[in-house]
Formats: C-alpha cells, sequence, structure tokens
C-alpha cells in the first residue's frame, strides 16, 4: 500500500455498491424533491463566517488496526496529523513555502547548512515549551531505523543526524551532506510534523504535540476525538471539538452525510454520480479542490515495449489529454500533457508537445511496433481509473495503438498491479514541492519511482537544480527537469483532477490544499 | 431415534472437519504474500523472511493445519497479524453484534413470512396469493445492497427516523446499537423472507391438497382448525430447513448489508481483515461460519423429527 497514494482502503465492495447505491439515490432524490436528475456541481462551498465552538464529525475511511499517530511512522490518519501537530515548514495556498514553527529559515553561500529560527512562546499540548532540541530530537527519530519512516528513505541520504547542532534554545542548525537549495520543502512531508523530545516510544498513542487540537481518544480504525488546544500559539480554533468516525464503504460514508449524520467526508474523491446526489440534498454539498488528484498511466520503462523511447513518446502523442477530460472527469479538472508538476506549483512549465497521432504512428514505424497492442490495468480501487483508461484507449486509437483494459481486483491492485504489470492507472495526491516529487517518484531508485526510469542525465540535472542557490536560475532548472520527463519518462500524465468533498451545507471556512488542512478557521453555522 | 441423532451429529463432525481443511487450504491460495501485505512495500527482504519464519510459513502446510486446529479445538484462534490482539475475543466482539441483527431478523423475518407464506398459500391463485407472490418475488430478485439503500433513503434521508450508518466500533453497547439494528434487519428480512414465503406456500398447498385434510374436513373440523391443527405442522416441515439454511446465511454472510450501514458486525470484519490478508482472524471466521451452517442444519433436521413420526420411526423400521 503505497503511503501518498489515496490512503483509504476504500472496501471491496465500495465501487460494486456505488454506482447501484447512486442510481437508487439518485432516483429516489428525485422521486422526493422534484430537483432535476443531473443537477450541476456547484463550484465552491458555502463562503461567509462560521459561529464559535462546536463539533465538526468527519468521517474518514479505516486504515487498519496497526495505525499511529507517531508521524514519522503513519501511513494513514493524515485527519489527526495536521490538526495534533506542526511541521518546522509548510505549503502555502499559491505553492511556496510558509512558516509555520519555524519562524525563518536560511541557508549558506552553498545551500549546505542551513539554519532554523523556531518560533518562540510555543508550547506543546502537555504544557512543554518547544526548543530547537525537539525539532532536532523530530529529525533524528524520523532517520532512526527502527521508526521505519517512508520518508526517511528521501532525508537520509542528506543529513547527517550526528552533525544536527542546536546552539541556543530557538535555533536549529542542519549540515547537509550535499548542497540543496530545496532541503526546506522536504520537511513539508506529513511525516515531518514534530514530536516532543524524548516522546517516540509513546508518541503513536499519546498524539502531543503542538498542534491547534489536542488529543482526547483515538482508536486505531475505529473513532476518535479532538478538543481544540486554546493556547494554540496562532490562536485557539473556531470549533470546540472534532469527532472522527470511520466509515468503510464509500456509499455508507455518503449516506452518513446525507442523513446528517456527519458533516465531512476526508479522504474521499466522490465519483460524480454520488457528488450529483449529494450536491441535489439540502444539508449536504460539494466542495472542491482544485486538481487535487495527479492522474498518472505509468509505463514500465523495463519492460518491453517502453524500454523504447520512442514507444513511450509515441504513446503520449498519440492520445488528447483534453479529450480524456472531458470522458473522465466531465470537464472538472485540467490537461496534464504528461507533466506531472501541477499547474498550481509555482515551477510549472506550459510548453509540451501537441497531441499527434500521425507522428506517434511514425514513430512506433520506426521503432517496430506498428499496430502496437498492449494490456492497460485498471481497478475500481478508484473511481477515474476507468473512465480514464477507456478515454486513454478512445483517444490513441487514432495512431493506431490497441488497448485492451484489464481490470485488476481492488484490495490487491497496489501489491499485485502498481510497478508490476507494463501499463496501468494510478493516481497520487498533489501538493508536494517539485524537489519532492522529482526525487521521490522519478530519480533513479527512489523507492516509488513507479516507471523504474533511470536516467544518469535527469538525475544530474536534479542534482544540479537542488544545488543552485540562485531562486530564478533553479527554477529554470525545474523547468528542464519537466521537458525532460515530458519527452523521455515513462509516466503519462493525462491530467489533473478536482476531488470532490462533501461536506454539510452548515460548514463554512473549509479550506484544504495537497496535504494542508485549515483547522483553526473550519466552522460550523447555525449548527 | 438415537442411532438417526448419533448418525447426523457424526456426518456434522465429519463435515466440519472437511471445512475447516477446505477453509485453510482456501486462505493459503490468497493472492498476495503475507509477510509483505502486513509489512507493507517498502519492507526490506531481510523482514519479510523474519515475519515469514515469525508465522511459521516456513514450515509445510501440513504442520501448520494441525497447529492451528489444535489451538482452534481449545478456542485457541492465535493472535491477529494485524492488531496483535486475541483472535478468539474480537471475533466474538463482532460476532455478538451480527447476533443481535440475526436475532431481530429472525423474529420479524421468520414470523412475518410464515403467516404471509400460509395467507398465500390458503388463498391460492387468489389476489392475496398474487400480491405477496410477486413481492416476494421482487425481494427475491433484487440485491440486498439495493434493498439497504433504498431504506436507507427513505428512512435515514428522506424521513430521519433512523440512523443511516452505524458510528460506534465493534465496543458499542446494545443500547447503542438498537437505534441502528432495524434497517439492516428489515433489509435482510426482505431478501430472505421471500424464500421463505415461497417455500411455505408450496407446503400449504400440498398439505391442503392431502389426503389427511380431506378427512379433517369431512369430519366436519372448521377450516381454522384444520389449518392450525393438521396442516400447520406438516407444512412447516419442509419450511425449516429453508429457514436453516437463511439463518446461516445470516450469521455468516452479512457482509454486504453490514457494510452499506457500516455496522460492526462478523462481515465488515470479515472484509477487512481479507484486505489486511489477517490470516488468523479469516480462518476463525470461517471455521465458526461451518460451525454456525452445520448446527443450524442438524438443529432442522432434529427440529423435523420432532415435527414429523414417520422419520422418528425411520431408524427402527429400516
Amino acid at each position: 500500500m503505497p503511503d501518498i497514494h489515496h490512503p483509504g482502503r476504500r472496501s471491496v465492495l465500495a465501487a460494486a455498491t456505488a454506482g447501484a447505491a447512486s442510481l437508487g439515490a439518485s432516483w429516489l432524490l428525485t422521486g422526493c424533491t422534484g430537483a432535476s436528475a443531473a443537477p450541476a456541481l456547484p463550484m465552491d462551498a458555502k463562503g461567509g463566517s462560521p459561529d464559535r465552538g462546536g463539533t465538526l464529525r468527519i468521517a474518514r475511511p479505516p486504515a487498519s488496526d496497526a495505525e499511529t499517530l507517531d508521524p514519522a511512522s503513519a501511513l494513514s490518519a493524515y485527519e489527526y496529523l495536521g490538526a495534533l501537530y506542526n511541521r518546522l515548514v509548510r505549503v502555502g495556498a499559491n505553492g511556496d513555502l510558509v512558516p509555520d514553527l519555524a519562524e525563518s529559515w536560511e541557508p549558506d553561500a552553498k545551500a549546505r547548512t542551513w539554519t532554523f529560527r523556531i518560533r518562540a512562546g510555543v508550547t506543546f499540548h502537555d504544557g512543554r515549551k518547544l526548543t530547537s532540541a525537539d525539532a532536532a530530537y523530530t529529525l533524528r527519530h524520523i532517520l532512526a531505523k527502527e521508526t521505519a519512516s517512508p520518508q526517511a528513505a528521501v532525508l537520509a541520504p542528506l543529513i547527517d543526524t550526528k552533525k544536527l547542532r542546536t546552539p541556543d534554545a530557538h535555533t536549529l542548525v542542519v549540515p547537509l551532506k550535499t548542497p540543496n537549495a530545496e532541503f526546506p520543502s522536504l520537511l513539508t512531508h506529513y511525516n515531518c510534523y514534530v514530536i516532543p523530545d524524548g516522546s517516540a516510544r509513546g508518541i503513536g498513542r499519546t498524539g502531543v504535540g503542538t498542534g491547534p487540537f489536542k488529543l482526547e481518544s483515538f482508536t486505531p480504525a475505529g473513532p476518535g476525538r479532538i478538543t481544540a488546544y486554546k493556547d494554540h500559539w496562532a490562536g485557539r480554533p473556531v470549533l470546540d471539538a472534532i469527532d472522527f468516525y470511520s466509515v468503510a464503504d464509500m456509499s455508507a460514508r455518503s449516506n452518513a452525510l446525507l442523513a446528517g449524520q456527519v458533516d465531512l467526508l476526508s479522504q474521499t474523491n466522490l465519483d460524480f454520480a454520488t457528488a450529483r446526489v449529494v450536491a441535489a440534498s439540502d444539508r449536504a454539498t460539494i466542495a472542491r479542490v482544485e486538481n487535487a488528484q495527479w492522474y498518472v498511466l505509468p509505463m514500465l520503462t523495463t519492460e518491453k515495449p517502453f524500454t523504447d523511447v520512442r514507444v513511450r513518446q509515441a504513446m503520449k502523442l498519440a492520445y488528447d489529454p483534453e479529450h480524456v477530460v472531458k470522458v473522465a472527469l466531465q470537464g472538472a479538472g485540467t490537461a496534464g500533457w504528461d507533466n506531472p508538476v501541477p499547474p498550481s506549483d509555482p515551477a510549472h512549465i506550459t510548453a509540451h508537445p501537441k497531441h499527434d497521432p500521425e507522428q506517434a504512428r511514425h514513430l512506433l514505424k520506426k521503432a517496430g511496433h506498428e499496430g502496437l497492442t498492449v494490456d492497460l490495468y485498471t481497478s475500481s480501487y478508484d473511481p477515474v481509473f476507468t473512465p480514464m483508461a477507456l478515454a486513454y484507449q478512445d483517444s490513441a486509437k487514432r495512431a493506431g495503438i490497441r488497448i485492451r483494459v484489464k481490470t485488476a481486483s481492488a484490495d490487491s491492485y497496489y501489491t499485485q498491479i502498481w510497478m508490476k504489470k507494463p501499463l496501468m492507472a494510478t493516481y497520487w495526491y498533489t501538493g508536494r514541492p517539485v524537489d519532492q516529487l522529482f526525487t521521490q517518484v522519478f530519480r533513479s531508485g527512489s523507492s516509488y519511482n513507479e516507471t523504474a526510469w533511470s536516467d544518469k542525465g535527469f538525475d544530474a540535472l536534479l542534482d544540479r537544480a537542488r544545488q543552485e542557490t540562485d531562486d530564478e536560475r533553479r527554477r529554470e532548472l525545474y523547468g528542464e527537469a519537466q521537458t525532460f520527463v515530458v519527452e523521455k519518462g515513462g509516466a503519462m500524465t493525462p491530467m489533473f483532477a478536482d476531488r470532490l468533498v462533501g461536506i454539510s451545507r452548515k460548514v463554512r471556512g473549509y479550506a484544504e490544499h495537497g496535504f494542508e488542512f485549515d483547522y483553526l478557521g473550519i466552522g460550523l453555522k447555525g449548527a | 431415534m438415537f442411532s438417526f441423532i448419533a448418525r447426523r451429529a457424526g456426518a456434522a463432525v465429519g463435515t466440519l472437519f472437511l471445512s475447516s481443511v477446505l477453509v485453510f487450504l482456501a486462505v493459503q491460495a490468497l493472492p498476495g504474500d503475507v509477510a509483505t501485505q502486513v509489512l507493507g512495500k517498502d519492507a526490506t527482504p531481510d523482514a519479510v523472511s523474519a515475519l515469514r519464519e515469525k508465522l511459521k510459513l516456513d514450515q509445510p502446510a501440513w504442520e501448520r493445519y494441525i497447529d492451528w486446529i489444535g489451538g482452534a479445538l481449545h478456542g485457541d484462534f492465535g493472535l491477529s497479524l494485524v492488531s496483535g490482539k486475541a483472535v478468539g475475543g474480537e471475533v466474538g466482539l463482532y460476532l455478538g453484534n451480527s447476533a443481535l441483527i440475526a436475532l431481530v431478523t429472525v423474529l420479524f423475518a421468520v414470523t412475518g413470512s410464515i403467516v404471509l407464506g400460509i395467507l398465500a398459500g390458503l388463498y391460492r391463485d387468489r389476489w392475496p396469493d398474487h400480491l405477496i407472490s410477486t413481492v416476494s418475488l421482487i425481494g427475491m430478485s433484487v440485491p440486498e445492497f439495493v434493498v439497504a439503500t433504498v431504506l436507507v433513503l427513505c428512512f435515514s434521508v428522506a424521513l430521519p427516523w433512523f440512523p443511516a450508518v452505524v458510528l460506534y466500533g465493534p465496543e458499542a453497547s446494545v443500547g447503542q446499537l438498537m437505534p441502528a439494528v432495524w434497517l439492516p434487519a428489515l433489509a435482510l428480512a426482505v431478501v430472505m423472507a421471500a424464500y421463505i414465503v415461497r417455500m411455505a406456500r408450496t407446503s400449504v398447498i400440498d398439505v391442503m391438497a392431502s389426503e389427511y385434510v380431506t378427512t379433517a374436513r369431512l369430519k366436519g373440523l372448521s377450516t381454522w382448525r384444520v389449518v392450525t391443527r393438521h396442516a400447520l405442522p406438516s407444512a412447516l416441515l419442509p419450511t425449516l430447513h429453508v429457514i436453516a439454511l437463511n439463518v446461516a446465511w445470516l450469521a455468516g454472510g452479512v457482509a454486504v448489508v453490514e457494510n452499506v450501514f457500516n455496522y460492526p458486525g462478523i462481515g465488515k470484519l470479515m472484509l477487512a481483515s481479507v484486505q489486511n490478508r489477517d490470516l488468523p482472524v479469516i480462518q476463525a471466521i470461517a471455521l465458526i461460519s461451518a460451525v454456525v451452517y452445520v448446527v443450524c442444519n442438524l438443529a432442522a433436521d432434529l427440529g423435523a423429527m420432532a415435527l414429523n413420526p414417520k422419520l422418528r420411526t425411520r431408524g427402527r423400521t429400516r
């Protein structure tokens, strides 16, 4: 189970029932309320300010009984982590880095040593004061082997934990093994929340952090409750408390919302049929997180015929991403043009080759694969996978490519199909900084390199980019990296999709992007 | 009579042994290596082989089977691979919650559908029969998740009388679960009732056409008396097996309905365990389901014997 994919283990039944459920639902709601069969999905949730206080009820998919609140090793429970803890730096709404527990940070001239100024006057939920020792301890905890943190593989080649220094209570100095101008962006990962010094043993259960909420109860894969932390350094949150409930089945989750039992469905990208039903309800509506899902058709570059770069190029030129967005997303997203960096990222470049089936045909002929036939694997794991595959199949036909769409079982999709079959459908959450994205998913040998692509030139380009201290020049290099991936890489990125989030009509101040969720501002009106 | 009971009990034990072997083999055949599924895909080969050793996956299958069945006979189903808790206690918790639904379902579905079936049989080919038969046919044909979803939309969303889903965990008290029991029970009853209605109807028709009912009528007994004293016991006989099978299905196969209602029952536990490849839990649930099936069938046979004098004496006449 890859941590950064859709975190919820959706039940096997979900997809089977969701379709029928929403059919039944739309039929019934149409019958009951006389609403039109296919109301348009709202662009945004209701504005206006919330009332102070109240309890927000969130339904989330249960992960497993092995769930933990230790941020360094957590593979789920994101809702808890974001509310209980803070990181040194976080990602702002426009994709730039903004301060969280670190007020400021600066590199030395070569970007080899980074100095973080830790915010003063911050307390943990148990009353202890935050100091730089806690930040240093957190980094050591992430890198400790026994923690088994997914982020360790990214940070271990960079940080030598023995050389971490805390010259005073509010200064953290991190000397790196190799220069890296993008180092702070790696600390925005959800495994990098700051925990108190010496807390590793119990943190998975206690959840003591500096965040706007403190833990009252937590059951792995079960219900839990967090309450407002009045002494939070950025002011107290609007809400008094948040109740979390685990609901495995997606249609059960939306039923709970429709029946008014919960106010928000987290980690749930509603399918279009269900989203329409929710939007038509008196109690609930749809909020969108723009371009939140990054959809990919990875080609394993170690498997024939995708070992040949001409075939990969042909596969990309053969289809029209605009067509895929129209068919698979019903327009609720942006065409990706095979560039994995989302349009909202400051580093995103717009240049890309045009859709050209003739050129694709020509390339295939040169590679000796005229009339190519390949299997494309999908599953009901995500509602968009199969429509995306069918839209691709349809579009690629013009280049003479025959795609056989095969549906695999959802519950073993990420162990049996992902990174094993030469061509399949998958997705990630957007919202990771550009260096983290390229390092984790495209660099040679990275554990999440799902196309097994290995290009020394690309790796060298990344190294140059992260060592470049001039911001403008660095942005150019990341632009070159995008061109590199578009031209030679194994991943097709047909689109970025809006996430359709079901929320109660009482919810105000809902704001979410990437893995960031505004716990301070969210509240209820007239609850 | 005792030899009959002994024979049936012997067959039941044999069936259980066979099903335990099948359950074990089926679970071994699940796709996906257990150790990798439990450790996640980032696990090092060392960790995987260490876990395989710890789970005794490196031993031959028959040794593991003996180990498992030996423990199961003492009520020890091992520890969950995921939560590390004792499987027996965990399964018991969920099983108890499912039993609550099963109890309500049986009370309503069985009594209700027997009454409807008898009515249909007595009014054969008249409008009450047509109505009951048509409705039960529809109930039988519609999958339970559709029934469940329609019930939720009617009685939780449109009319907020019952909760749409259960928000409590498996430790919920009976009082907390009670409001949430009615809709799942109704959904299961609708699907289950159809079979019982049709079986009861057919039996009543058969019995009412039999010679002894004609004799009873000729003796001048009232229709009510003929039905309750003479026809019903015989009509219930073949229905018993259908009821038994349905009760067994209730106890073991309510996964779909429990998922729609997020009800913390055995079906939901089973689904989660299959997804997590939590082998000890899957095996325990499968074995318990087999026990429930066998016991229900045994009970139906013995019940049939109690109702039918002919069966009671068969052992001797042979």
